[in-house]
């Protein structure tokens, strides 16, 4: 008997005239101790399915049909009670962001032991201890002091190391994970991996691990399912999907995966337009009445030359956001000195949609820095708007929508539209595209190296995946705790690395 | 317990500016004290001795220490038209005006807090609606108007209470208590809607949070979820609330009081105002600045013990 037979999933929107098809006929098998990976972009309908087979997709505009067989019992449509008992004990979830799927104000040690007390009757004792055993075998140090914290005391990394012992503590037969990486540093990324082999080699726990990351599935899982609009387009075994894809949209995503391939060839490098000298930042943390200052940046030096693109990787709080800050004015650095040979440099941030006024159309967005900082005419910076919309690839009739009405990838255009119109020399592009898919991520790479070429900007670009790195950048800057630990140009940090943290986040990465 | 003290610390702090500010004014609000005590046709000579007598000679910061010294043992001074130690005239409303606030702030939570839960707990069902709309319109009325309609209707309609036949708690406990219930209840309406609204909109964006979700995964039932999880992260907004809905009920005491015919605060605030009586004026507004200080410290307080992210 298979662990999980899902047959015909078909999920529908009722909540518009015309019902909404999300998921179109669904087929899954597990066997016990089976890791099956969920692959496709966003909208694509594989959260949908899994939260499905969860029994977590109950509102009441929403139809289900087909079939979902958990150890030969129905469980689709099958009233709450019944699903309850095997919610939290046979089948457990975890979820992308582990700050908002804790409860901020009930301790850790509550709610790893939750599952306990709906579904044994073990004493608190008994409880505390099992939870305990749960923290450590997740690879909690400490793990007493963490059952009394607070989820907002603990880093991302430990929350989502809470959240699996969470779901682990009942011993369940199929731990559904969705996206459970996504939004950790990318040394993390490879540790919850390594922590979710871990527990399918010793407890034999079945695992449904939904990913936009094809790099990350084909590391962990055994299986894979390609999802497309609420299809699923191709599945078969990890290798059969990674070394023969037959559909044309899997070998668009494998292609899409940023490789070591350069997307540029190099163009001959000018003269220095930036130059960061001795740069020391420190902000002063309040602690009761004493105050102390964190050192965010130690002595940093660099310089970016006309027509290059420099790479700046770490993780998060390492300071690159602040480097960047600095560079372009908005902080001022304790000592040292920052020098900028263009007056207007941009920036460009990494959610596109936080970052535009959803009140204002795109021309308005486009043409505001114009306002404040020349004396252009109307029609002048209309024509400006107009050249620089058709240089990102999109078109007049774009410059009149509100943002609200763009896709994520044509937020991002514009947003670099939007930075063009000052005519800067530098460009300081923080994590441009780790917000968006993967296939549109490449699109946006490849119109960042097209105006590179074309009109010879300069880039910092800022980013803590290596392969985006590698294929964009022609010299890197290692940065740990607020120092560059290594600088030099792209085949030197990737072949031959020097730094210690360098080799780490390589090897996180898979690239060494 | 440190954030406690250092919480204490501060709301003195507060108190002593307040103090200062409230003094400060009347000092310098253009009028003679002197004068209005002793008419118009009194002789320079006298209104000097009087102004002796009341110590209204003495320079103002000197006039404040010693003001301050004696508010710190319990004594505001000499009311200027009663001729009566100030404290002893608050003392003896205090009761009246105190009861009607406490009345209120039960009130308001015993409507507010179950119905706004109800409401949120069935979101979207026709219970909810008419819910809704009877909050709507509870909300738009003011104490004073709802005051009147009370009157009208439990007083001269349904004859529940005398309107205007207010008792003092040693005559008869029994009926002080009935009759201040109605006022109470007319400074508790708008207020109640408010915190309904607070709670039930801060329930429904709960709903839609992730840790709702994993609370489902684990194998809640809906009760569960909603009594076990959400309810104590949406009753957070609601307790910053409670600190400022009771300035807002002093002031609608005050007017209530009138509608009522209660010898409260109010009352004597009023003609105090009225016959520059300066320093009963000055110590209700003390005492209103404690209460509303002391209040919003216990606020504070609570939100700790609710929130384990506050003060870190």
């Amino acid at each position: 008997m298979k662990l999980l037979h899902v047959e015909d999933l078909n999920i529908e929107f009722h909540d518009h005239l015309i019902p909404e098809t999300v998921v179109f006929d669904f087929d899954l098998d597990m066997d016990e101790g089976e890791i099956v990976g969920l692959v496709g972009e966003s909208g694509s309908g594989k959260s949908m399915s899994a939260l499905a087979i969860a029994g977590l997709l109950s509102r009441h505009d929403m139809r289900k049909k087909g079939s979902i067989v958990f150890e030969g019992k129905e469980i689709l449509n099958c009233p709450r009670g019944e699903l309850r008992s095997l919610q939290g004990d046979e089948i457990c979830m975890v979820f992308q962001e582990p700050l908002t799927s804790l409860n901020p104000v009930k301790k850790i040690g509550w709610q790893v032991e939750e599952a306990l007390k709906i579904h044994t009757r073990l004493t608190a004792e008994e409880r505390k201890k099992r939870a305990i055993k749960a923290l450590e075998e997740v690879e909690l140090e400490n793990p007493e002091r963490v059952y009394d914290s607070y989820p907002h005391e603990l880093s991302g990394g430990m929350r989502q190391r809470v959240m699996i012992a969470a779901a682990m503590i009942g011993n369940p037969k199929l731990l559904i994970a969705d996206e459970p990486t996504t939004a950790l540093d990318v040394t993390v990324q490879s540790q919850i991996v390594e922590l979710l082999k871990k527990i399918n080699r010793e407890k034999k726990t079945a695992i449904l691990f939904i990913s936009h990351d094809l790099s990350l599935v084909s590391q962990l899982c055994q299986r894979v399912l390609v999802m497309q609009h609420g299809y699923v387009v191709e599945s078969g075994t990890a290798e059969q999907i990674f070394k023969s894809p037959k559909e044309e949209y899997t070998r668009r995503l494998i292609a899409a995966i940023p490789t070591c391939k350069e997307l540029d060839e190099d163009i001959p490098v000018g003269e220095c337009i930036a130059k960061v000298e001795n740069v020391n930042v420190s902000f002063t943390k309040r602690n009761g009445r004493r105050t102390e200052p964190i050192h965010v940046l130690k002595n940093v030096s660099f310089t970016i030359h006309q027509s290059e693109i420099v790479g700046l990787v770490g993780e998060s709080g390492c300071g690159k956001s602040t480097l960047a800050k600095t560079l372009i004015g908005l902080l001022h650095p304790d000592s040292g000195t920052v020098y900028l040979e263009d007056k207007n440099p941009q920036m460009i941030f990494q959610d596109p949609y936080g970052s535009l006024n959803p009140s204002k159309t795109v021309q308005f967005i486009m043409e505001e820095p114009l306002k404040n900082l020349t004396k252009m005419t109307k029609k002048e910076r209309n024509a400006l708007s107009l050249e620089m919309i058709e240089k990102v690839g999109l078109n007049e009739a774009y410059l009149s929508r509100f943002p609200s009405e763009l896709s994520g990838g044509q937020r991002q255009r514009v947003c670099i539209a939007a930075s063009l119109m000052l005519h800067p020399k530098l460009i300081i592009a923080d994590e441009p595209v780790s917000a968006l898919d993967v296939t549109i991520q490449a699109e946006v790479l490849k119109l960042m190296t097209d105006l590179h070429r074309e009109l010879g900007l300069s880039f910092l670009f800022i980013s803590h995946d290596l392969r985006v790195v590698h294929q964009m950048c022609d010299r890197i800057l290692v940065m740990k705790e607020g120092q560059i630990v290594e600088e030099g140009n792209r085949e030197q940090i990737y072949q031959n690395p020097k730094h210690p943290y360098t080799k780490e986040l390589l090897m996180s990465a898979g690239l060494l | 317990m440190k954030y406690v003290w250092k919480k204490i610390l501060s709301c003195i702090i507060t108190l002593f500016i307040v103090s200062l500010l409230v003094f400060v004014a009347f000092a310098i609000i253009p009028g003679d004290p002197a004068l209005s005590k002793l008419g118009t046709n009194a002789t320079e000579a006298s209104l000097a001795a009087m102004r002796q007598q009341m110590g209204l000679d003495k320079p103002i910061w000197e006039r404040y220490l010693n003001w301050l010294w004696g508010a710190i043992r319990g004594d505001f001074g000499t009311s200027y038209s009663y001729s009566m130690s100030v404290a002893s005239m608050i003392l003896d409303k205090l009761p009246i005006t105190l009861t009607l606030m406490i009345f209120s702030m039960c009130i308001m939570i015993l409507i507010g807090v179950p119905l706004g839960v109800y409401a949120s707990y069935k979101e979207g069902t026709a219970i909810d609606r008419v819910i809704q709309i009877i909050n709507q319109i509870n909300m738009a009325v003011p104490p004073f108007f709802s005051g009147i309609l009370i009157t009208l209707l439990f007083g001269v309609t349904l004859k529940f209470f005398t309107p205007g036949g207010f008792v003092s708690i040693s005559k008869n406990p029994v009926g002080f208590f009935t009759y201040m219930f109605y006022p109470a209840l007319a400074v508790a309406l708008p207020k109640s809607a408010m915190i309904l609204n607070l709670l039930y909109s801060s329930l429904n964006g709960e709903k839609k949070k992730d840790y709702v979700r994993t609370a489902y995964s684990r194998g809640n039932t809906s009760n569960a979820v909603f009594f076990g999880h959400m309810l104590k992260n949406a009753s957070i907004p609601t307790i910053t609330f409670l600190g400022m809905a009771l300035a807002d009920m002093i002031a609608g005491s005050i007017i209530i009081e009138q509608v009522f015919g209660i010898p409260g605060l109010g009352r004597i605030l009023l003609t105090s105002i009225q016959n520059r009586d300066y320093p009963v004026v000055v110590a209700i507004i003390m005492l209103i600045a404690v209460i509303v200080i002391g209040v919003n410290f216990l606020v504070d307080v609570l939100y700790k013990l609710v929130d384990p992210r506050v003060g870190n």
